[in-house]
Formats: structure tokens, C-alpha cells, sequence
């Protein structure tokens, strides 16, 4: 039998989509009724014949009756068993193999029928029980929402706690987001602090510039006597030096912080970066190297940094990376760093050619030392700063790797384009009533409220915020601080915090305002406020014009906020939290280290954007013949010729054995137990996760796997998993999870491929109820795109849909979902278009 | 051996894992905004560090019979060395301590850990840092409100120090330092006579900012449904009792300062006159205590590796400098040089701990030590080496403290040995044993102080011994 490409077995899933071949259902217009004739007539017969033996009056099998479901979807309060069976109808796992088939067609009128009365039901029980989205944001979408109000681009959501993860596995789900004394100080300390950040006071600051060239650490060396030198250590496994450009002499780096005998000068002019230099410094892979900057670094404002750096040679294929850290050592045993931005900067420049790279340091975000102003520089405790320099390039393999050479390096603090800075100058607005106080605190009330809550302010609102800026303002030191008192409580009001509100003067599902639209959308696409031109879109109610709203939502894609859709989303929707607290023996799998988790937890996250930046078929979710990756997680793959920790885009060929997401090394290692794979773990995240149709729950005694037992310790992890299911106490569960677990057996706890086991070759074969047989990963691959395309896009408009919206789905839901699916399987399952179907749906548009 | 291969708690590990369980404050506890009610039994804790480990010569070297730190013998019966043998008479009430450790830093050098003492956190040795709330601070988060100050931090050297090289015992719910107070005015001053204007002013300007926020919340409760209005609830009761708890502190800002007389006190002593300075802070935790100004302190006596000001200590018995005690231990005198630097910090301990015994309980039963748990300790033990801490509990009887035993977990396992030039350090080696849980011991002092409580940092147990 010829197995079929995976482009085939996609092509002719798609073929028999029942989404795609079912015309649309037109909403029934006046009261619409259960049909219950065609179900006399036609159903019953079909399900009396086929289901009632095992599914009647005398047996029971799976705890299931049908013979006395109500078949009224919309009144009955059977509906649970119904979608459960037109499930097991539509995936062909009913009946079972050892029972009388049911004949296609007989198959066909029963799914007919129940579609159509789901849909039908749903909508009834949408328009009588409307709901919920009412929530507050998230701690991401707090934080984002200040970053994009203030203009600042730091974490500001400090101490708030992490948020729990629904059932779905989603953080923004209305009915997890909870509230408390706890949280309500936070938001108010924390909203008065970043308006803190965001505002100034006084003249400007003095700048002071630091051009250190490398002779001038050559110089700091030459100036020890020969015991000093000796003290100081060069850091990293490698040893990084100082090279005479002209001779080639190399001069060992070092570092010591005690006695100041390394540290740099400031000066309050800016210095020429010179045209030519007498010395670099040379970093191989994996070594790092200190600039100390002394004690006189501003308390807040940003460092400015700028570093004139290449690559040492072209030789070699691997691109280095940099990262910075900024730190102290005030005593032997005490030091910290923190990492200055959260990815590493690849060196491109080649040799000759250096290039200015930059990084800012917001100084008030980082640990600082605590002896500066407390100690000279050079006692002990030291109080000076410093940056941390680190080649951190990863390449372990043949390859050898290339130095990154130092030129130069510029430091200015506080670095400011304007002073006061733009952040300011939004919140303290240009007046002329400056010099009266409370109109000058309506007017810039009048310009920061509306922003902040999403829609005009009343005049009642505007006016008791002003009449709280006159009660505190006495007990205020000066008008800045009553001002940020009064703008830290908008920030701290429900008004801000919490999202979506509905009307209880209406029944049902109601539309949502323009305003509230632009919320809805700019929480979705940028996890924050809506922009200018979404508010002003709204206050010409033109959000709702379908044109519109689909043009703002390629813009919004379009735009840099919508990666943090991508983030988050994924995130979410894959369960990648799993993947930051993976603990793998480290024995076992010396090769994972931290470039390589980072690496795992950034790919899905990196495929999904790319899914959606080309606007590609959601199906290159479950299979895709390319993947993104770095050099590092292409060493892992097995991938040549990638370098540099940027993910790019590679092509992938069959002997690779990736594609899609279900391959990829985080998703596999997170559903191990750092040990070994975890069939169980990797097919119920399978389950929940892709296909949306989570196991039950195991019963409360579960009997477990006797290791003890000689002849079970023998066993491989597959035969164990086979024996526990012959245990009639799991079998029916454990039927419709292991199967899919086993394909994975190719992928070891840290997601690599692997042919053998101890030895025996790995077995990855398995079969489905009805006997499907699934071989390895690439049979689960070709089996979903073959048989469960519907199944999967059902999925994802369901995830996305649920994200979307902040809520967990009902059954009410279900038309709406049902209607977003065949939209996006008729237009060719685009994960572009299924945003736009939801940004339209009458799901998103409602309450 | 069983591997489990359900799956019942993946939900519940997912929450596990990344949820977080938001500690409601037990607002219970003051509803309606009386002052709390006189308790029969006021429980105090206070804890205090020394750095830089203690004496821990060889069994055959021939000051172990009077310098090493840890008393001979065990349970009942055991004799208190030259180190510790000003606290006889506190001999029943007191419990000496070894082979406890937190395990997250046991081979990290013994002067990165004071950070952790309280905590528990694995600090680290390099690179990223995180700490945990302190011990101290779960309990002055149960009995904190009960007081004008929720909780005292002291230590000589003051602030928070830098990471792994803490000058604080005390961190927060989130892990951060909270700077210690180190000069015996500002002390004395925050305790009895200055009220904290700037806090004043802030929580006048809280009261009208937590109306408009009532407002808002109302007025917007008009326009949600029922559904909603039930989320929404959890704002406005938020609001509510973060209302009550402004009151409560505007109370305590209103009410008259109960001043001690303190004559005796030398406010203006720093650490360069040692022994007095250390009498000084004792004396001021003491009247903190008597006067119900606070329950809970955590005074740390010194920062690690003879950092700061607090390696002066050692002046009070004529040496230099107090850290290098600890290096010079294999010349001549060594350990005993060392030893008289431990003795004298727990002589003064100890006159501390008397003048608690030697006062009734105002307003209560018994004396003050009967309801005050004293901890003394360090993060390491032999040179460098963060196991086996040396590690005392006194007073806390009325508590239910066994007390008058000597719990010697390490028993002769316990690393022994001084360090020269040239040594491997000890904190380097492999072990011969592992240490108990010290947080196992953290549980069961919360417990008996009136915490609800079976878990703190990482312990496995409790430890129903003391």
C-alpha cells in the first residue's frame, strides 16, 4: 500500500470537510422548533437498530442510555450526551469494531439531524442566556496597558501575582480573574509608582559620558605592579584579551573589584569616538569581560549604551552573541547581575567593518549597589557598578566559533532626547493655565482619563476627580504630587481595570458600544489599550463597519503590539508555563542547557507568528515542512547551516522527522518528566490542547503501575503503559489517550529523535479504537490531516475564540463557533482570515 | 517503588505550579474596629544572627574540650563549653541545636547564606537572585496588626546589604529586603516618640482616593448585570477593607506614645564601643516588647565575611577585628580567640534573655521570657561551611518548648576541622552526612507561635523534638 505524502493526505482531508461541503445554515426567522418528527421518522429507527443493544434498556456500556435521551436540543436536558454522540459518529468511533456497522448513509442522517439541532438549540440558548465577559486585565495586559498609556518600556507590574490558568489553560478567562486587598494595594502602589517613572522633576540632569577605548584598559593593566596584575581574574572559560592592532601583542583581560584598581572615568563633555584605535578587545566564545563604570551612575533615568563591536573573523560560519549585564561586587561573596533586555544581540559586523550596537538600561528597574554614596570607591564593601560583557555564542559542535571584537563602547547617563521627555510632556500637557492649578488639573485629568478608560469621561467624572485633587492637594507637598495621587486612583478605578461591561437594561446578546469594540480588539490583537485611531474610529461609530473593523485588524497584525498576541496566545493556548518549570536530569541529558530551553519555549511562539504573519493555513500547525529555529535548537534537530541565535525560517525534509507543532522539542520535553517521554502526558496535551477534546478525569483509585513487580520492571515504558490498560478499571480511558501518546515514542525527554531505546529499537506503532493504526509520529500526522481536519480548525477557532473574548465557551456558543469554522475551512483555513471571522462574528460584537 | 502514571493532578499541578493562592488578610480578626482585645497570651518572637560560623576544633584537639561551640553530650544531658556557659542558668530553658541546614545552599559558601537564614530561598551562589518571605515576617503578618509597629528590623551594619551579602534577616511576602535599622536614636524614636508624618499625609490622602474609587465601583455595579455585579463585589470589598485598614493605621498614628524610661539607654552608641552598642539594642527590643510596641524582631548582630562596621564587635574582648577569628583558627590560641569572640555574643544573648525572665508578664501570666521565642544562630558551622548551623532556641515555655536538651542531630558526623592557607575549604567537600531540613524546625516554631500552618520554604516535616 502506498503511504501518502503528507501534502496528499492534507489535500484529500480537506476533501471530505464537512464544514467545508455543508452550505451555511440560515437562521430560522421567527420561532424556530425542535424538529422531533424527523426524529420519529428517520432517527430513531436508525439508532434503535444500530446503538441500543449496548446504549438501552439492558446494558449500559460507557455509562451512556440512549433509548431514553431526550431529544428535544432545546428544551432537554440532554445535550451533553448528544454532542458527545455526534462526536463518536463524526470520527467514526462508534460503533465499535465487533458491532454491525452503521451504514454511511444512515451515519450521514443522524449527524445531519443532530447538527442542525445543536445549532438550533444553541442559538435559542444564546439569545435567552446571554454572558459574562466582564473581567479585569491580566497582569500582562495591566503591565502593557501602562507601558503603551505612559510611554515607558519596562515591566511595570512588579509584584503583581502570576494569574491562574483556566480549565482551557488561559489567563485572561473572566472567571478566574480575582481581586482582593492584596491586589488593590498593589494596583494603586503600582500605578503611583510608574507615574513616578513617567514624570520628572526639576532641570535636566547632568549627562555624564564615559568613551572608553581599549587602550585605555590596556592603560589601567600598565599602571598595576606586576603582584596586582596577577590578582585579577579573567572571567568565563575562555580568556578574553586586549590586542595590539599594529604588533598583535595580546594582553590578558582581567577583573578584580576590589581596591578600584579597574574602573573607568567619566567625563561632562561627550567624547569623540576616535577614527582609529591601537587596541580592541578580543571575547572569544564564552568568555566575558568587566567595564567597571565606578560609583558615580545616576540613581534613575536611562543609561545609554552603545558598543562598537565585529566579528573577529569571517572564518568561521557561526555568528557570535552579545549580552550585557549590569552588576556590582561590593564583597568577596557578595555579586549580582541582571541581563540588560531579554535576548541576546548577534554580531553581524565581519572584521573591519564594526558596527554600533546599542542597549538602554532603565537604572531605576535594576538592582543597584547599595554602598554607593556609603563608601569610597575601592573600600571594602566597594560601591562601584559595572557592565558584564559576554560572548555567550552557543555553538558546541564542529564548528569553530567566532570571537567578537570590542572597539569601543560609549556610556551615557542618563541618556534623554529631550527634557522634559516625551512621557512627561503626555501627562503634564502644554497649557497656559499652568499657573491655575485646578484648571490646569482638569485639563490634564480631561486628556489622561479618556485615554486611560477607553471612552469620553462624563463631566461628573471629570469633576470628581478634580474635587479629589483639591481635597488632597493640601496634604500634597507640591501640585506633581497631588496630581499623581489623583492620576495613580484612575488607574487604580474599575473603570480601568476591568473590561467589557454589560447592560442589564437589555436582555440577551446585546451589541457592544464602538468603544467597548476598540477594547475588545486592542486586548485580542495588542493585550492592551486601544490607540488613537481605534478610539477615534469609535467616536465616529465607523468600528463596527465590517470593512472597517476587518482593515483595523490587518493594521493591528500589522503593527509590533501584535506580537505580544503571538506571545501570549501560544503561550496559552499550547501550555508552554510547563516548559519554564521542566526539570531535566541533567545526567541523563547533558546537552540541555539554558540556550536550548530558551530556544524550545521560543519556537512555538516564533512558528505561530510566522503562521500569521504569511497568513498561512492553520493545518501547518499539525504538519508544515518548514520550521523556525536557531543555531542552537538546529544543533538539537539535527539542522546544518543555521547560525546565530535569531530564529529564521528553514526548510525541512522527511528525513528530519519535524514539522507542524507537535514536534517541536519544548512541546515534547515539557510533556515528559525530564527523564524519559511520557506517552500519557504527551497524548492527553495532544487531546486537550490541539484537538480540544480533553479525556475525563481518571477515577479516584487509580491502581498504579507495581514497579516492583519483576515482570513489570522488565517491560519497556510501552509495554508497561499496555499492561496498565488491560486493567479493566482504565482501559476505556486509557484507550482513547495511549494510542497517541506511543506515536511520540520517537522523542526523548528533551524532544530529541531517537531509533532505539536501551538498545531495542523503538516501537512507536499503535492502534486506534476501530483499529486505525497509527505508525510513529509521522502516522499521528498523516491520520489527523487525513481524518480529523474538521475536528482541528473546530479547535482553533474554539481557542482563539475563547482567548478573544476573555470567557469560557458554552453551549450557546456553539452556532457561532460552529458558523467561524465553516467560513475559515471554505476560504482555504488561513489563520489570518479565522482572526478577521471572529473580529466579526456576532460572538465578538455581543456581550 | 510505584511510578504513578494517572494523571489526576495535571490540572492541579498546572495550578500548582503557576497559580498563586492570594493570601486574604484576616480582616476577621478586627472587624468593627475595636482595639484588638487583651489576649491572655501575647506570643514574640525574636531572631538573631551572628556571622561567620563558630568554633569547631577536632575531638582530639585540645581545645574541643573547652572552645568548641557545641555543648558535649546530648539530649538532657549535656555540659554547655566555655562558648556558651553564660547561659547555665537559663539551662531550662533553652534547647541547642545541630545538624539542621537549609538544603537549596549547602554548597554554596557559608558567606553568601545569611540572606537565606530566615528564608529558606535558595539564593545562589552567582547569577540570578531570589529570596523568599523571612520567617519572622509570617509571623508579624499574623500578629503585626496587633501593634503600632508590626515588626522590628535590626542589625549593626543596617539597610538591606547587597545580594548574598544581606545586612537584613528580615525579606518580605515577595522576597525583598527590608532595610534594617541600625543606629539606637532613629530606633528608639520610631518605637516611642515620632510619628511618621510622611505616613500621616499618605493616609489622608488615601481615605479621599478609596471614596471615589467606591464611587466609580458603584456607579458602575449600576450598569452590569447580576452575573457581573457578583465580580465586581470583590472590588468594592476590596476597597472596603483597605478602608478599614487605613483606619486602623490612623488609629495607631492618633494614639499616644506609651514612652519607657530609658535613662540608662546610650542613644547615641555606635558599634565602636561593642559591648554597650549590642546592650543598647537588646535593651530597645526589650522595651519594644514590654511596652506591646511590637511582637516580633530580628536583630542581625554582624554581616558576613567581616563587612562593614560589625567586624569592630570584636573590640569588646580585645581583639581587632571579628571575622579573622574565623581564618586564624590553626594558630596558636586560635580556636580559643575565636571562642571568646562566640562567648561574649551569647553572653550578651543571654543577659537579654534574663532580663525578659526577670520581668512578669504586664498584664499576663508568668514572666516575659515564658512568651517569647528566641532564636540565635548562623548560617554556617565549620570554616565557610553552610551545614550543621549552630543553632539555639530560648524561652517560649508557655509555648510548649520542651527545652533543657541539647538535639544533636549531627552527633559525630558533624564536619570538624580549622582551615589554613592552602586547604581545601570545607564547603567545597563532599559530605559524609546530610543535615535535617531546617525549615522542618521553622514549622514547628510557627506552629507553636499560633501560626496555622504545615508548610514554610521547603521542609518535609516538622520537628517534634523541641
Amino acid at each position: 500500500m502506498d503511504i501518502p505524502t503528507f501534502e496528499e493526505a492534507r489535500k484529500a482531508g480537506a476533501l471530505h470537510s464537512a464544514y467545508r461541503n455543508q452550505p451555511t445554515r440560515a437562521v430560522v426567522p421567527g420561532t424556530p422548533e425542535p424538529d422531533l418528527a424527523t426524529f420519529k421518522a428517520e432517527i430513531e429507527p436508525i439508532l434503535e437498530a444500530t446503538c441500543f443493544k449496548c446504549h438501552g434498556e439492558e446494558k449500559q456500556k460507557g455509562d451512556l442510555r440512549i433509548d431514553t435521551l431526550d431529544p428535544d436540543l432545546t428544551e432537554g436536558v440532554d445535550v451533553d450526551r448528544w454532542l458527545d454522540i455526534i462526536d463518536v459518529l463524526s470520527f467514526a468511533e462508534m460503533p465499535p469494531e465487533e458491532e454491525p456497522e452503521m451504514a454511511g448513509e444512515n451515519r450521514g442522517k443522524v449527524i445531519d439531524w443532530l447538527s442542525s439541532e445543536i445549532q438550533l438549540a444553541s442559538q435559542i440558548r444564546r439569545s435567552e442566556e446571554g454572558h459574562s465577559s466582564f473581567r479585569r486585565m491580566t497582569r500582562y495586559e495591566y503591565n502593557y496597558a501602562l507601558q503603551d498609556l505612559l510611554g515607558l518600556n519596562f515591566d511595570l507590574a512588579g509584584d503583581l501575582p502570576p494569574e491562574t490558568h483556566s480549565e482551557d489553560g488561559f489567563e485572561n478567562s473572566s472567571e478566574m480573574l480575582q481581586m482582593s486587598v492584596t491586589q488593590l494595594e498593589y494596583y494603586r502602589e503600582l500605578g503611583r509608582s510608574a507615574l513616578q517613572k513617567a514624570t520628572i522633576r526639576g532641570e535636566p540632569p547632568e549627562k555624564l559620558y564615559y568613551g572608553i577605548k581599549m587602550e585605555d584598559g590596556v592603560a589601567q593593566i600598565n599602571a598595576l605592579s606586576e603582584a596586582e596584575r596577577g590578582r585579577g581574574r579573567s572571567l568565563g572559560s575562555k580568556i578574553p584579551f586586549f590586542k595590539n592592532l599594529d604588533s598583535n601583542e595580546q594582553i590578558r583581560a582581567r577583573y578584580r573589584y576590589r581596591n578600584a584598581e579597574y574602573f573607568y572615568r567619566p567625563s561632562a563633555t561627550r567624547p569623540e569616538a576616535p577614527e582609529k584605535f591601537q587596541y580592541t578587545l578580543i571575547l572569544p566564545a564564552d568568555s566575558q569581560h568587566i567595564f567597571d563604570l565606578g560609583d558615580t551612575l545616576p540613581d534613575s533615568g536611562t543609561l545609554g549604551i552603545r558598543v562598537l563591536a565585529s566579528r573577529v573573523s569571517t572564518e568561521e560560519k557561526s555568528l557570535p552573541a552579545l549580552r550585557l549585564e549590569f552588576g556590582f561586587q561590593p564583597s568577596n561573596n557578595s555579586r549580582s547581575t541582571q541581563r540588560i533586555g531579554s535576548h541576546d544581540v548577534t554580531i553581524h559586523a565581519p572584521p573591519g567593518n564594526a558596527q554600533f550596537y546599542r542597549w538602554d538600561v532603565p537604572l531605576s528597574e535594576f538592582r543597584r549597589n547599595p554602598y554607593r554614596g556609603e563608601m569610597e570607591l575601592g573600600d571594602f564593601p566597594n560601591p562601584s557598578e559595572y557592565l558584564l560583557f559576554r560572548n555567550v555564542t552557543q555553538n558546541a559542535g564542529e564548528d569553530p566559533v567566532s570571537g567578537i571584537q570590542i572597539d569601543y563602547l560609549e556610556v551615557t547617563a542618563p541618556f534623554y532626547e529631550q527634557w522634559p521627555p516625551e512621557s512627561h510632556t503626555r501627562i503634564f500637557i502644554d497649557s497656559k493655565h499652568k499657573e491655575n492649578e485646578e484648571t490646569y488639573a482638569k485639563e490634564v485629568l480631561a486628556n489622561f482619563m479618556p485615554r486611560a478608560w477607553r471612552r469620553p469621561v462624563t463631566p461628573a467624572e471629570l469633576d470628581r476627580h478634580v474635587a479629589l485633587f483639591n481635597s488632597v492637594r493640601p496634604e500634597a507637598s507640591d501640585f506633581q504630587e497631588a496630581m499623581i495621587e489623583v492620576l495613580a486612583t484612575v488607574l487604580a478605578s474599575p473603570k480601568f481595570l476591568y473590561l467589557v461591561q454589560a447592560d442589564p437594561q437589555k436582555k440577551g446578546a446585546e451589541n457592544l458600544s464602538d468603544y467597548e469594540l476598540a477594547t475588545r480588539l486592542s486586548m485580542f490583537l495588542w493585550c492592551s489599550l486601544p490607540d488613537e485611531e481605534l478610539l477615534k474610529l469609535a467616536s465616529k461609530r465607523k468600528l463596527k463597519d465590517r470593512s472597517v473593523l476587518q482593515h483595523q485588524t490587518r493594521r493591528m497584525l500589522a503593527d509590533p503590539r501584535s506580537e505580544r498576541f503571538s506571545k501570549h496566545f501560544a503561550r496559552q493556548w499550547l501550555g508552554l508555563q510547563l516548559l519554564d518549570f521542566l526539570d531535566v536530569e541533567e545526567e541523563l541529558y547533558p546537552q540541555f542547557d539554558a540556550d536550548l530551553k530558551e530556544a524550545m519555549q521560543r519556537e512555538p511562539v516564533a512558528f505561530f507568528q510566522e503562521v500569521l504573519r504569511e497568513n498561512r493555513s492553520i493545518m501547518d500547525f499539525l504538519h508544515s515542512d518548514y520550521t523556525l529555529v536557531n543555531e542552537r535548537l538546529a544543533r538539537h534537530y539535527g539542522i546544518p547551516d543555521v547560525y546565530g541565535s535569531d530564529f529564521r525560517k528553514v526548510g525541512l525534509d522527511s528525513i528530519d522527522h519535524r514539522g507542524g507543532l507537535m514536534t517541536q522539542a519544548g512541546l515534547l520535553a515539557m510533556n515528559s518528566d525530564g527523564k524519559d517521554s511520557h506517552p500519557l502526558k504527551r497524548g492527553i496535551w495532544m487531546l486537550e490542547r490541539l484537538l480540544n477534546d480533553p479525556p475525563p478525569p481518571p477515577p479516584p483509585a487509580v491502581p498504579e503501575i507495581d514497579l516492583a513487580d519483576p515482570e513489570i520492571a522488565k517491560m519497556t515504558l510501552k509495554e508497561r503503559i499496555e499492561n496498565h490498560r488491560d486493567d479493566p478499571a482504565c482501559y476505556s480511558c486509557h484507550a482513547k489517550i495511549d494510542p497517541w501518546g506511543i506515536a511520540f515514542e520517537n522523542f526523548d525527554a528533551v524532544g530529541a529523535w531517537r531509533d532505539h531505546i536501551n538498545g531495542i529499537p523503538v516501537d512507536a506503532t499503535s492502534n486506534l479504537f476501530n483499529n486505525q493504526k497509527l505508525n510513529g509520529i509521522d502516522g499521528l500526522k498523516r491520520f489527523l490531516l487525513t481524518h480529523r481536519q474538521d475536528q482541528f480548525a473546530g479547535a482553533m477557532a474554539h481557542k482563539l475564540a475563547t482567548y478573544a473574548l476573555g470567557r469560557p465557551l458554552t453551549f450557546s456558543d456553539r452556532a457561532s463557533i460552529d458558523e467561524i469554522t465553516s467560513n475559515l475551512r471554505k476560504k482555504g483555513d488561513r489563520l489570518g482570515d479565522l482572526i478577521s471571522f471572529i473580529v466579526t462574528s456576532d460572538l465578538f460584537l455581543t456581550k | 517503588m510505584y511510578t504513578r502514571l494517572s494523571t489526576i493532578d495535571r490540572r492541579r499541578f498546572l495550578r500548582g505550579a503557576v497559580g498563586f493562592a492570594l493570601a486574604l488578610p484576616s480582616f476577621e480578626t478586627f472587624a468593627g474596629l475595636a482595639y484588638p482585645a487583651r489576649q491572655p497570651n501575647k506570643k514574640r518572637f525574636a531572631s538573631f544572627y551572628m556571622p561567620d560560623g563558630v568554633p569547631m576544633p577536632l575531638r582530639e584537639d585540645p581545645a574541643f574540650r573547652d572552645w568548641s561551640w557545641f555543648p558535649h553530650g546530648q539530649g538532657r544531658d549535656f555540659k554547655l563549653t566555655k562558648c556558651l556557659e553564660t547561659l547555665e542558668p537559663l539551662r531550662n530553658e533553652m534547647t541547642v541545636l545541630s545538624g539542621l541546614s537549609h538544603p537549596a545552599v549547602r554548597s554554596v559558601h557559608g558567606h553568601s547564606n545569611a540572606d537565606q537564614f530566615l528564608t529558606g530561598a535558595d539564593t545562589g551562589g552567582s547569577g540570578d537572585y531570589k529570596n523568599s518571605i523571612s520567617l519572622d515576617q509570617v509571623f508579624a503578618e499574623e500578629v503585626g496588626e496587633h501593634t503600632r509597629i508590626s515588626s522590628l528590623v535590626m542589625s549593626t551594619d543596617g539597610g538591606t546589604g547587597s545580594p548574598r551579602g544581606s545586612q537584613t534577616m528580615s525579606y518580605n511576602r515577595n522576597g525583598r529586603p527590608i532595610p534594617a535599622e541600625h543606629k539606637p536614636k532613629r530606633i528608639f524614636d520610631m518605637l516611642f516618640t515620632k510619628s511618621d508624618e510622611a505616613a500621616a499625609r499618605k493616609l489622608a490622602m488615601s481615605n479621599s482616593a478609596l471614596d471615589l474609587l467606591l464611587d466609580d465601583a458603584r456607579s458602575l455595579k449600576k450598569r452590569l448585570s447580576a452575573n457581573d455585579r457578583e465580580r465586581l463585589d470583590d472590588y468594592l470589598q476590596s476597597v472596603r477593607d483597605t478602608e478599614v485598614k487605613v483606619e486602623k493605621a490612623k488609629r495607631w498614628i492618633d494614639t499616644p506614645f506609651t514612652a519607657p524610661n530609658v535613662d540608662h539607654l546610650q542613644l547615641e552608641i555606635t558599634p565602636d564601643d561593642p559591648r554597650d552598642y549590642l546592650q543598647t539594642m537588646y535593651d530597645l527590643i526589650y522595651l519594644a516588647f514590654r511596652t506591646d510596641t511590637t511582637r516580633v524582631a530580628t536583630y542581625q548582630i554582624g554581616r558576613e565575611n567581616g563587612v562593614g562596621i560589625s567586624d569592630h564587635l570584636a573590640r569588646a574582648v580585645g581583639f581587632k577585628l571579628s571575622h579573622q577569628l574565623s581564618h586564624q583558627t590553626k594558630k596558636p590560641d586560635g580556636w580559643k580567640n575565636f571562642g571568646i569572640y562566640c562567648r561574649f555574643l551569647s553572653e550578651e544573648f543571654g543577659r537579654f534573655a534574663k532580663k525578659l525572665k526577670a520581668t512578669p508578664e504586664p498584664g499576663g501570666e508568668g514572666n516575659m521570657l515564658d512568651n517569647t521565642l528566641l532564636y540565635f544562630g548562623s548560617a554556617s558551622s565549620a570554616f565557610h561551611l553552610s551545614r550543621n548551623y549552630p543553632l539555639m532556641l530560648v524561652g517560649g515555655s508557655k509555648m510548649g518548648f520542651k527545652h533543657g536538651q541539647f538535639l544533636d542531630y549531627a552527633g559525630t558526623g558533624a564536619y570538624r576541622g580549622g582551615w589554613a592557607p592552602g586547604d581545601t575549604e570545607p564547603w567545597k567537600m563532599d559530605a559524609s552526612r546530610e543535615d535535617l531540613p531546617l525549615s522542618n524546625l521553622y514549622v514547628t516554631m510557627l506552629q507553636k507561635l499560633g501560626v496555622e500552618t504545615d508548610s514554610f520554604a521547603n521542609n518535609t516535616s516538622t520537628l517534634a523534638e523541641v
